[in-house]
């Protein structure tokens, strides 16, 4: 899409930015049903099969696995309380889940013509590229392997970045 | 530019709700399904999961005599390379408490150290003070087993586990300066550096990793219902030990020497 498109879209009723938002929700729910996977998997104890690359079993059951083993990584003895709580038993996987439903909610409002949805996409999705990229390295340098399904769950992320940054972009291809 | 606010609609609502009941639903659904029946969940897996190598004649022992309950002349022998930090492990302990209830002694079910260093702090830890507690005591070995496992949140995130630890010995009515003894000294730590040696030998990855004579168990039948299919089998050829066999435990463990 160009800015030209947008007045155009604008002009026949159809709002800002609603090729860009409606790709959005449904990457979305890429992320989310992987997020689903993952936590139910968590839940059930089940072993997750990794059928593409080794190590999903290393990194599921990693002290990152869980929002203890986040929040000690980031506060260290700060957090204890909450990590050796009930609440520091969550699996990442499930606030991945919500992230991506939030993601889905905001980019679905903005198809439907509630622009100012879209900035908060834009930042919803900005800061969880940025802990992706936490996570991405967590994976490849402390904890030496990696998990397919965190990797797609990085891929939706960094996808649902680069639709929003794009849909942003003055150089905008169109969509 | 068109001024205008959009027209107001209940649309998304009503689809963003949809969305969230579906997946409240449906993953409540999934969860419960495949908590009754995880042998019919985990079999429709059984041709992605990847193969781990049987037991080569070969292979490093392990420790020395290796923590071993059931009974030493069982033709059914467990191996289980496993980490106290693990939480998958937590609950595989379980499985293997149901399956040594059901079998007693005509399994032989042996417990391997694999802490996964890397990434998780305290499971190192944790396997010097078993293998400390086996020093002393042999059985208690698998009481600090249990005590390890069913409390393993507690422990697991804290910046240092070792008092707990202690605390867990003296519940399981150890002596528990001569346990600080074997904690501070090298026969616990080459009990687990044995272990851990045989595990990478064996290309062990992650935990939990289980041998059933010799050969692997993969993820889908990691379960109480797919052992028992094996162990069941197992006992019905009447098979003949598992390749490399551990030797039996010593009346008494603290005469034992490490093998390293």
């Amino acid at each position: 899409m160009t800015p030209e498109d947008d007045n155009r879209n604008e002009a026949i009723g159809r709002p800002r930015y609603a090729r860009s938002a409606l790709a959005a929700s449904f990457v979305s729910l890429v992320g989310l049903a992987d997020a689903v996977y993952l936590t139910v998997h968590h839940y059930t104890a089940e072993p997750v099969p990794c059928t593409v690359i080794a190590g999903c079993e290393q990194v599921l059951n990693s002290a990152y696995a869980t929002l203890g083993g986040i929040l000690t990584a980031i506060f260290g003895g700060a957090a204890e309380g909450i990590a050796t709580s009930g609440i520091g038993e969550i699996p990442l996987a499930a606030l991945g889940g919500l992230a991506y439903f939030v993601a889905f909610s905001l980019a679905l409002l903005t198809a439907y013509g509630n622009t100012a949805m879209w900035k908060l996409f834009g930042i919803h999705m900005v800061l969880l590229a940025v802990f992706t990229g936490w996570l991405i390295y967590l994976q490849g340098f402390v904890i030496g392997a990696f998990c397919q399904f965190c990797l797609i769950s990085a891929a939706t992320t960094f996808t649902l970045l680069a639709i929003f940054l794009i849909s942003k972009s003055p150089f905008r291809i169109r969509l | 530019m068109n001024n205008q606010p959009p027209p107001k609609s209940g649309a998304p609502l009503i689809i963003i709700g949809a969305v969230f009941l579906i997946v409240l639903i449906g993953g409540f659904y999934w969860y419960s399904t495949s908590r009754q029946s995880p042998a019919a969940a985990n079999n429709n897996r059984a041709a992605n999961t990847p193969k781990q190598s049987a037991i080569p004649a070969n292979a490093p022992q392990g420790a020395n005599p290796p923590n071993m309950k059931g009974s030493p002349n069982a033709v059914v022998t467990i191996e289980e390379f496993a980490d106290f930090q693990c939480p998958q492990c937590a609950n595989v302990y379980k499985m293997m408490n149901t399956i040594h209830a059901s079998y007693g002694s005509r399994i032989k079910f042996i417990y391997r150290n694999f802490p996964l260093t890397q990434i998780h702090k305290n499971a190192y830890d944790a396997s010097v003070a078993a293998e400390a507690v086996y020093l002393q005591d042999a059985n208690k070995f698998w009481e600090m087993q249990n005590q390890l496992f069913t409390n393993q949140a507690v422990w697991s995130n804290m910046p240092d586990a070792r008092p707990t630890f202690k605390e867990y010995v003296q519940k399981i009515g150890l002596d528990v300066v001569r346990w600080e003894t074997d904690v501070a000294g090298m026969m616990a730590k080459n009990r687990v550096g044995a272990d851990m040696e045989r595990g990478r030998a064996l290309n062990v990855g992650g935990t939990p990793t289980i041998y059933i004579n010799g050969q692997p168990v993969s993820n889908p039948q990691m379960s109480v219902e797919g052992m028992r299919q094996i162990i069941d089998a197992e006992l019905d050829k009447g098979a003949a030990p598992a390749q490399n066999p551990p030797p039996a435990q010593p009346a008494n463990p603290s005469n034992a020497n490490s093998n390293k």
